[in-house]
């Protein structure tokens, strides 16, 4: 059976590795991105089966990347992972399929990334 | 020279620091907007975006969560507060706790994406004065909850994060705190001349005419004494009254139309800027008051606030509401 693709957007390293890694044994096919723009490329190149989308990067930020690739792709999984909780009041964020706050514990990441992809 | 004003109802002082020779057009305002274009969670034809909504107008029973609708009021979908569970009110000591029980709704005040609240037509604008009185009503029928918060922010600097024009209410079990200072400072003017604080302010300032920014049979605008902001402003119904929802319908199209005046004026004056406005109404647990009144306050967001204001209460505006009421006055609609 084919992996499913995630796409992991995120600027901070040592996040990219750490969920490249978690989510590889996962059974996904894991891809990254480093900033808005190179996740949109990516997405254009090839959509995913889901994003792992950060919102405080430099250049263009979470949620405008988010509702880049809703217009174009409404049904495709988001998910908005941020470290922290006041991003929850941008009404844009409304258009992601679910937000996580980063926790060392990944089991809530993992698991909404399970049932979105089921 | 500076002046040092005092609000009559809070008590707070404000410094009216006139810059000579200040314009409304001297304001400088950030137009830009967060998230220009892509999808739009509030949009028609997205609503599985949204919680399903909890009040609709306009679909002519059609099925909910679908298109067809003139405005929309859903929960938030990451709210601060949640609205299962008790409040558990506990103390430690000396400190008190309870649990963070609430509900956060967004009044979608029209499905027209590039619609300004601003510029909607004033019977537009009633659905929205309506929808905040039917989900006061709704939300009051739950005994934890003493108060409903309804607000807007307009413009990105006001902290609106979607150009789609939205308003949003918080039912608290708690009251907030401006609002149990603005009931203790109208009691207390209450209690030494026993009439209403507001009442007295709407006479004379209908008297003086130097603040009154326009009237119509039931409401009156007027750039109050000590304002935080330049061109901050006030709507009160003429006639005395401490509940909103108490309010009733034949005075809606007034209380629009004068929003929207009152709206369009400020617009005129500083192209498209940003503001943040609140409805001040009297708790849910309590009947009519004597000494409150309804009313809502409308706060541009031309200054900032920084560490004086921060730590003194103090505000500093640069514009006397004098000059600030004649600008909008002068305006030609």
């Amino acid at each position: 059976m084919l992996q499913k693709r995630i796409l992991i957007v995120d600027d901070e390293p040592a996040i990219q590795l750490l969920y490249n890694e978690e989510f590889t044994d996962e059974g996904y096919t894991v891809e990254t991105a480093f900033n808005g723009e190179a996740a949109l490329a990516a997405f254009s190149a090839s959509p995913p089966d889901l994003v792992i989308l950060d919102i405080n990067m430099p250049g263009i930020n979470g949620i405008e990347v988010l509702r880049r690739m809703k217009e174009q792709c409404p049904d495709l999984p988001i998910v908005l992972n941020s470290a922290y909780q006041q991003f929850k009041q941008d009404l844009g964020a409304w258009a992601s399929d679910a937000y996580v706050v980063k926790s060392y514990d990944m089991d809530e990441l993992k698991d909404t990334v399970r049932k979105l992809l089921t | 020279m500076p002046e040092l004003r005092k609000d009559p109802i809070l008590g707070r002082w404000i410094i009216i620091a006139q810059e000579r020779g200040k314009r409304p057009t001297d304001f400088y305002v950030d137009v830009s907007t967060k998230s220009k274009g892509g999808f739009c969670p509030l949009c028609p034809g997205n609503e599985k975006t949204t919680p399903p909504e909890v009040l609709a107008y306009g679909r002519n029973n059609g099925q909910a969560n679908t298109p067809g609708w003139t405005l929309r009021v859903v929960p938030n979908k990451f709210p601060a507060l949640v609205i299962e569970g008790n409040l558990d009110k506990e103390a430690e000591g000396l400190y008190d706790r309870m649990n963070g029980i609430g509900a956060h709704e967004v009044i979608i005040d029209t499905p027209h994406h590039d619609a300004s609240f601003t510029h909607l037509p004033p019977q537009d604008l009633q659905l929205t004065f309506m929808a905040f009185q039917d989900r006061i009503r709704d939300l009051s029928r739950d005994i934890r909850f003493n108060y409903v918060v309804v607000f807007k922010n307009y413009g990105s600097a006001a902290g609106a994060s979607l150009e789609h024009s939205h308003s949003q209410l918080i039912a608290l079990p708690v009251l907030p705190r401006m609002i149990t200072s603005e009931l203790e400072g109208c009691l207390s003017y209450f209690c030494y001349k026993d009439r209403c604080i507001y009442c007295d302010i709407i006479r004379q300032e209908l008297q003086q005419d130097i603040r009154l920014v326009c009237q119509n049979e039931h409401f009156v605008t007027l750039t109050p004494f000590a304002p935080r902001s330049p061109f901050e402003l006030w709507i009160l119904p003429r006639q005395h009254s401490s509940s909103y929802i108490d309010m009733p319908d034949s005075w809606l199209p007034s209380l629009s139309r004068i929003f929207s005046e009152t709206l369009r004026r400020l617009d005129s004056c500083i192209k498209d800027i940003p503001y943040n406005f609140l409805l001040h109404t009297q708790p849910l647990r309590t009947g009519p008051l004597e000494h409150y009144h309804w009313h809502f306050e409308i706060v541009p967001k031309l200054t900032s606030i920084a560490g004086f204001e921060w730590g003194t209460g103090f505000y500093i505006n640069p514009m006397p509401p004098e000059l600030s009421c004649s600008y909008l006055k002068e305006v030609q609609l």
